[in-house]
């Protein structure tokens, strides 16, 4: 299964290749590592890895696994899932929000052409001005939000479509992986 | 002695801190009222209150900072006092003299206090009158004015809001060109924020230390000071860990800023709890702001004193005398966990708890508003407790720290604990090496990469697609109900494992 850790472009890799009693081997990035799973009552379990026991708990919501590892959280989704987001000769199609909060300034319309770097639109969020910005040269195919609206996090805000193609390639490519 | 009695409370706020005001008012014999938004109406401080009123929508212009609502409630519910916690109407002038109108009883200063204060000019003026040290600046802001300024004392210099708070409104710059801008978007930021568009300028010290004094007044004019707090690992000009006593803080400097604190306290006849904050840089210290309300990171105070500040602060509402505090006993520190990310830019995080494990043992406190199911959204700040240690010295109040986040966890909510108690395992933190750059520079040191816990993590996430479908395990019952719960299905699961 291959895991990206939210945030992040460097995909993981990880497989359960054996579970017996609180044994439990797994194969990260080509690599074996062997594991001490005890799962505990209350939920969750502890994991011994290198000598070391780690207090685990993990779920699943839509896309995410959310992870504890001790105090720290991590968020993963799938790899295949990362790339439903990627569009043919875009570095991203959809321009989502990185953090929940309310779109301050749409900077562009729809048509518009735009080039890397170009800010698109700025959330306030805690406190906070983020612009988001088109990653490559595009064209504005959809813009969803409007001043003053508070989005979620990971919510659409725009969709980009290549610089001078059919917006309607861009179904075709999404890879299987 | 002209006494009021308190006898209804209304806590004009929520999260952890209306919890933290409605234990102390219960244990006075105070009955309490709650007020929520509609986004709240299953949060923990509607429960701990005697009674809860909903004011108004989730955005809080709409309730936690609509004063109408918020006196309409107070009178309703015949409350003779309301307490506004920290953020929101705290600080604001026209809830206290709505409050005083209604013939409600405000817990803090008075509004005219609350109006020089809160306005950073005047407040700054009011310092240097006081003989108390300001950082060199600038108030009226002509363009012009503001480079000769920047010629003068060198760059960078600070772009602040005059009527700001909490880092909005403020903007470093680092070259001339740059002014123009960073004074264009401090005041569209503060405009936005605080209804007020004026800016000032001030000299930006690179790496000083933040430290402040707590302090008490009463209508009699008497103040005293509580110690200090110090207050420099912050990010967004947030404080997120602080600490009291300040390591490696001279006494004399110690003495002269509390010395300080008391001047300009008594120079604007403060009542109430209150916070008087410095820069420091070497044994120099420069008035920055008066928080004219109980502080975020009160407890550490209360601890070092042996005291309860939210008593203190309803004693001096009902018209008590304030008391010269004992002398401070050991050491304690404050961790803020947020719904952050750290690593990425400490950026805003929501979602639902789904399961939480709380530290406990000698020492260890945890304030929060946090229960599992607790939906954490955009809303509002995003404080999800503050870890409180202490010991007889720094480094067991450290110790006691790192071992309160071993047992901590929060499960459903990217939040701060785990860089919080990497910060606080730090050799920078370990050698007392503080400044408001704390968090840069931790950052920029060699990042250590931590393999065992992430191939923990890796392998709980694999092991959390695993599970079955939650119907399946459930003996085939379906999950019929619309609950959060519904799409989450790895963890529950694992206790039937």
């Amino acid at each position: 299964m291959k895991l990206r850790a939210a945030e992040e472009r460097r995909e993981r890799e990880v497989e359960i290749l054996a579970r017996e009693g609180t044994h439990l081997r797994a194969r990260i990035d080509g690599r074996e590592v062997s594991a001490e799973f005890d799962a505990l009552a209350a939920g969750g379990g502890t994991l011994s890895i290198d000598g070391r026991r780690f207090r685990i708990a993990s779920a699943r919501r839509k896309e995410t696994i959310l992870v504890a590892v001790g105090p720290r959280t991590f968020s993963f989704v799938r790899g295949e899932e990362g790339d439903r987001h990627r569009g043919r000769g875009l570095a991203a199609a959809e321009i989502t929000a990185p953090m929940p909060g309310k779109v301050l300034r749409v900077l562009v319309r729809e048509a518009d052409a735009v080039v890397a770097g170009q800010a698109l639109v700025v959330l306030e969020a805690m406190k906070m001005e983020t612009a988001l910005a088109a990653e490559s040269e595009a064209i504005v195919k959809r813009v969803l939000v409007a001043p003053g609206q508070m989005v979620d996090h990971g919510a659409l805000l725009i969709e980009l479509s290549p610089p001078a193609a059919n917006p309607s390639t861009r179904e075709s490519g999404s890879p299987a992986s | 002695m002209p006494e009021r009695q308190i006898r209804k409370l209304l806590i004009a706020n929520r999260g952890e801190i209306a919890i933290r005001i409605i234990r102390s008012a219960r244990v006075m014999g105070i009955r309490t009222v709650a007020v929520y938004s509609e986004a709240d109406a299953r949060s923990a401080h509607v429960a701990a209150a005697d009674e809860a009123r909903l004011i108004g929508a989730a955005e809080a212009a709409k309730s936690y900072l609509n004063i109408d609502a918020i006196i309409e409630a107070a009178r309703d519910s015949g409350a003779d006092a309301v307490h506004p916690g920290y953020g929101f109407l705290s600080e604001r002038a026209e809830f206290a003299r709505a409050a005083k109108e209604a013939g409600i009883i405000f817990v803090g200063p008075p509004g005219q206090v609350l109006a020089q204060l809160g306005d950073k000019i005047a407040a700054r003026n009011l310092a240097a009158a006081a003989k108390v040290p300001v950082v060199p600046g600038l108030d009226a802001i002509e363009p012009s004015a503001a480079r000769d300024f920047a010629a003068q004392i060198g760059l960078p210099i600070l772009v602040k809001a005059a009527g700001g708070g909490g880092g909005r409104g403020m903007r470093v710059v680092e070259s001339l060109e740059d002014l123009d801008a960073a004074l264009e978007a401090a005041s569209r930021e503060a405009r936005a924020a605080f209804g007020d568009g004026r800016v000032f300028l001030e000299r930006y010290l690179a790496r000083p230390r933040h430290i402040e004094v707590q302090i008490l007044g009463d209508e009699y004019g008497n103040v005293v000071a509580l110690g200090e707090r110090e207050c420099s690992i912050q990010r967004r000009h947030q404080k997120v860990i602080e600490e009291s006593p300040a390591p490696g803080l001279s006494e004399s400097t110690r003495a002269a800023m509390i010395d300080a604190a008391l001047r300009l306290a008594r120079a604007a006849r403060y009542i109430n709890a209150g916070t008087v904050e410095f820069l420091v840089d070497g044994d120099h210290f420069y008035f920055l702001e008066v928080n004219t309300r109980l502080q975020v990171e009160h407890p550490i105070t209360e601890i070092r004193f042996g005291c309860d500040l939210v008593a203190e602060q309803l004693k001096i509402a009902m018209g008590q005398k304030v008391r010269a505090p004992g002398a401070p006993q050991g050491c304690a520190i404050e961790c803020r966990v947020y719904a952050e990310d750290a690593p990425h830019g400490f950026r805003p995080a929501t979602g639902a708890v789904v399961d939480l494990r709380l530290p406990a043992g000698p020492g260890v406190r945890f304030d929060t508003h946090l229960v599992a199911g607790a939906e954490i959204g955009a809303f509002y700040d995003g404080l999800l407790g503050k870890l409180i240690c202490s010991g007889a010295d720094r480094e067991q109040a450290r110790g006691r720290m790192l071992a309160a986040f071993d047992e901590f966890a929060i499960l459903g909510v990217t939040n701060t604990a785990g860089f919080l108690r990497d910060a606080v395992a730090s050799e920078r933190f370990v050698r007392a090496d503080l400044s408001t750059r704390f968090i840069d520079e931790l950052f920029s040191d060699p990042p250590h990469d931590d393999r065992a816990e992430s191939d923990a993590a890796l392998i709980a996430a694999a092991l959390a697609t695993q599970a079955p479908a939650r119907g399946a395990a459930n003996g085939g019952r379906t999950a019929s109900t619309r609950s959060p719960w519904a799409e989450l299905s790895g963890f529950e699961l694992w206790r039937r494992q």
